[in-house]
């Protein structure tokens, strides 16, 4: 089974000139890691957003898992999926703990199961001696890796992440790209975006290069680095389809 | 239910941590309503309790002046000022300390003033008593024209203030004037009547007074005037409450600028729950802050030396009416919250709006003393109907039935700004 289907999407929002989507298409089977990439304003996050169902599309057919991205299924799709923003999506305020306890209980969790999840993602991700600290004072890093914990907590079977390693160091990216491939080794599927294109050579079992709300190309990196002679590399494929000109 | 009392969970801790939040919300409260209650305890005494000194020149040295005094001081407004460094006080000296602002205000009786009424009640009497067939010959002095008692007033005296004391002294000088006039009948009559000259009644004109008594819904009686504390602790605790707009719709905008609320709304379930749970969090805060400035206004005022507050006899009522006006104050948050985008704008608008929204709707002075046109868009402002509502309780002996109108308008408003920011926030995602 495709674990996402997007067919023929279209998004123009209120007061644009220009549509952001134009007939985007891509899909991928269950138990990938692909990166969506592009250049700015190519239609990532926007496409993220439909997916998520945060933004209608004007058009088009999205499939998450199996399920239609309507209203009727809206809330199953929610269940199935886990959403790594690209904001650090918690409250600075409370702790690393009292964070994750919170959104644990929005997804219904609670209990002994719950604290135990929480304690134990804390310290697969380097985080348990600052459980208890507020994530306010926390670094880039730490807020990164507390912001994943938050969309994993109900085990879901895709995961998407928007540049879910901006402005990390090294030792962070690594820590974050090491539980992608544990979590993806376990059947689960990921979708992710980034500027990155090294990591995104390194980590992904496929690529979705797009430009202008439409896919470019798509494809395993490897393959797409032999099929162009003049390419050595993600980024010289990267360039190859989408340019060299400066985006705003 | 689970989402529900996480929500009120996270936001207690928020609260909590958030030490400026918490010192808006209940400290500043309560030195706003000392404070208001303090300063405008003056005005409000002016025509109720405060004594005001009158400078007197008595140039009659009659009984008019002895009246006018004796009146003045038993109406226990007026401190009566005679003599000022030992001296008699003339019209002069009068004049100036009036001009100088030493004085709101001096009356001079003019000289001769006992005896022109005298004179003109005997004219009266002759009269009468000629017309019956009898004669009559009392003295009679030929009439002095532009005889008055003069007042002189503080520029900066109010009107009311002017006509309150004109009233006064011309009161005092009809009954002196009508005392004289029947004294002389009753002379005349017993003059007249030889038989029975010990035992003649004496006329009494007051047939009908008058009375002053609260009239309250339920026909109890309430021993309350409205005075600084009785208007400024609900009035002041009313615009706190709405001023919860402000943490309320910074604590919208900062959740959907760090990408909470995001992620929030990726969660499966009912956004509303969530939103439940907050309202439910700042309703309670709004209520929380409202007894604590009852308290304020029972225990704390009087010690300084303001009377204390009076409520009702209907708690219930007075519970229904925080907890509409807190819902009322919650929704118009989150409408700000929801509306603009940045805390700044939502802090300019959420105070102005609210300040003007007070200032209309009664909370700094009350609503009866506007102009009637100020008064018709004040009756538009929630602030005004929560401040009804509580006045009907704890002024008028209200009950749950009476104030029914006025918080039912603060839950309609209420689920109408919710309905706009629902319908606002839905379109976003479009």
């Amino acid at each position: 089974m495709n674990s996402i289907v997007v067919k023929n999407l279209y998004k123009t929002y209120a007061g644009a000139l220009q549509p952001t989507l134009q007939g985007l298409s891509f899909s991928f089977p269950e138990g990938k890691i692909v990166g969506l990439l592009g250049p700015n304003g190519a239609g990532k996050t926007t496409t993220i957003s439909i997916l998520c169902g945060i933004v209608k599309a004007s058009s088009g057919e999205v499939t998450v898992c199996g399920l239609s991205q309507d209203a009727s299924h809206r809330e199953q799709v929610k269940r199935v999926m886990g959403i790594v923003p690209q904001q650090i999506a918690l409250f600075p305020q409370l702790t690393a703990y009292e964070n994750l306890v919170y959104f644990g209980n929005l997804y219904g969790l609670k209990g002994k199961s719950l604290r135990g999840k929480i304690l134990d993602y804390l310290e697969a991700f380097g985080l348990e001696k600052a459980a208890h600290k507020e994530v306010i004072k926390f670094s880039g890093g730490m807020k990164r890796r507390t912001n994943i914990i938050a969309a994993i907590l109900h085990d879901p079977e895709l995961l998407i992440l928007d540049e879910p390693t901006a402005g990390v160091d090294v030792q962070s990216r690594s820590m974050i790209l090491r539980f992608l491939r544990e979590y993806n080794a376990k059947g689960n599927s990921v979708l992710y975006t980034s500027h990155l294109l090294e990591e995104a050579q390194q980590i992904c079992d496929e690529v979705v290069i797009m430009d202008e709300g439409k896919v470019l190309v798509q494809g395993e990196p490897g393959i797409l680095i032999q099929t162009l002679n003049e390419c050595r590399n993600l980024e010289d494929v990267f360039l190859h389809y989408t340019g060299e000109a400066v985006r705003d | 239910m689970l989402r529900l009392l996480a929500t009120l969970r996270k936001e207690w801790f928020l609260l909590t941590r958030d030490k400026a939040g918490l010192a808006l919300l209940f400290i500043m409260p309560v030195v706003l309503i000392t404070v208001m209650a303090v300063i405008q305890d003056a005005p409000f005494k002016d025509y109720q309790e405060v004594k005001f000194d009158i400078l007197t020149v008595d140039n009659d040295q009659g009984r008019l002046a002895k009246h006018i005094k004796e009146g003045l001081s038993a109406s226990g407004q007026f401190n009566i000022i005679d003599t000022l460094n030992g001296e008699v006080l003339t019209q002069a000296v009068a004049l100036k300390k009036v001009n100088d602002g030493d004085y709101k205000i001096a009356i001079v009786i003019p000289k001769g003033a006992t005896a022109n009424i005298v004179s003109n009640a005997n004219s009266i009497v002759n009269n009468l008593v000629q017309r019956m067939g009898m004669s009559s010959q009392l003295p009679v002095k030929e009439k002095q024209d532009s005889l008055n008692v003069w007042i002189y007033f503080d520029p900066a005296a109010k009107k009311t203030f002017k006509s309150a004391i004109h009233q006064s002294l011309d009161n005092f000088l009809t009954q002196v004037e009508t005392n004289m006039l029947l004294e002389r009948i009753q002379m005349q009559l017993k003059s007249k009547d030889s038989t029975a000259q010990d035992s003649f009644p004496a006329i009494q004109l007051k047939a009908v007074g008058l009375k002053e008594v609260a009239t309250t819904t339920d026909h109890k009686q309430i021993d309350v005037v409205s005075n600084s504390v009785q208007h400024n602790v609900p009035a002041w605790s009313i615009f706190a409450m709405f001023f919860i707009v402000i943490p309320i719709a910074g604590n919208m905008i900062r959740e959907r600028e760090d990408g909470s609320l995001l992620r929030m709304k990726l969660i499966p379930g009912s956004y509303l729950a969530i939103l439940a749970g907050k309202m439910l969090f700042f309703v309670g805060i709004c209520v929380v802050q409202f007894y604590l400035m009852i308290l304020v206004g029972i225990y704390l005022l009087p010690l300084m030396g303001l009377p204390k507050l009076v409520l009702g006899h209907d708690h219930i009522a007075s519970f229904a009416t925080a907890v509409s006006i807190g819902f009322a104050a919650t929704a118009y948050g989150i409408l700000v919250g929801t509306l603009f985008k940045t805390p700044n704008q939502a802090l300019n608008f959420g105070a102005i709006s609210i300040v003007i929204l007070s200032a209309i709707g009664g909370i700094w002075i009350p609503l009866e003393i506007m102009p009637e046109h100020i008064q018709m868009f004040g009756r538009m402002s929630p602030l005004s109907w929560g401040l009804d509502a509580i006045n009907d309780i704890y002024l008028r002996g209200g009950n749950l039935w009476k104030i029914l109108p006025d918080i039912g308008r603060l839950i309609g408003l209420s689920l109408a700004m919710l309905g706009i920011a629902a319908w606002v926030e839905k379109r976003r995602i479009a």
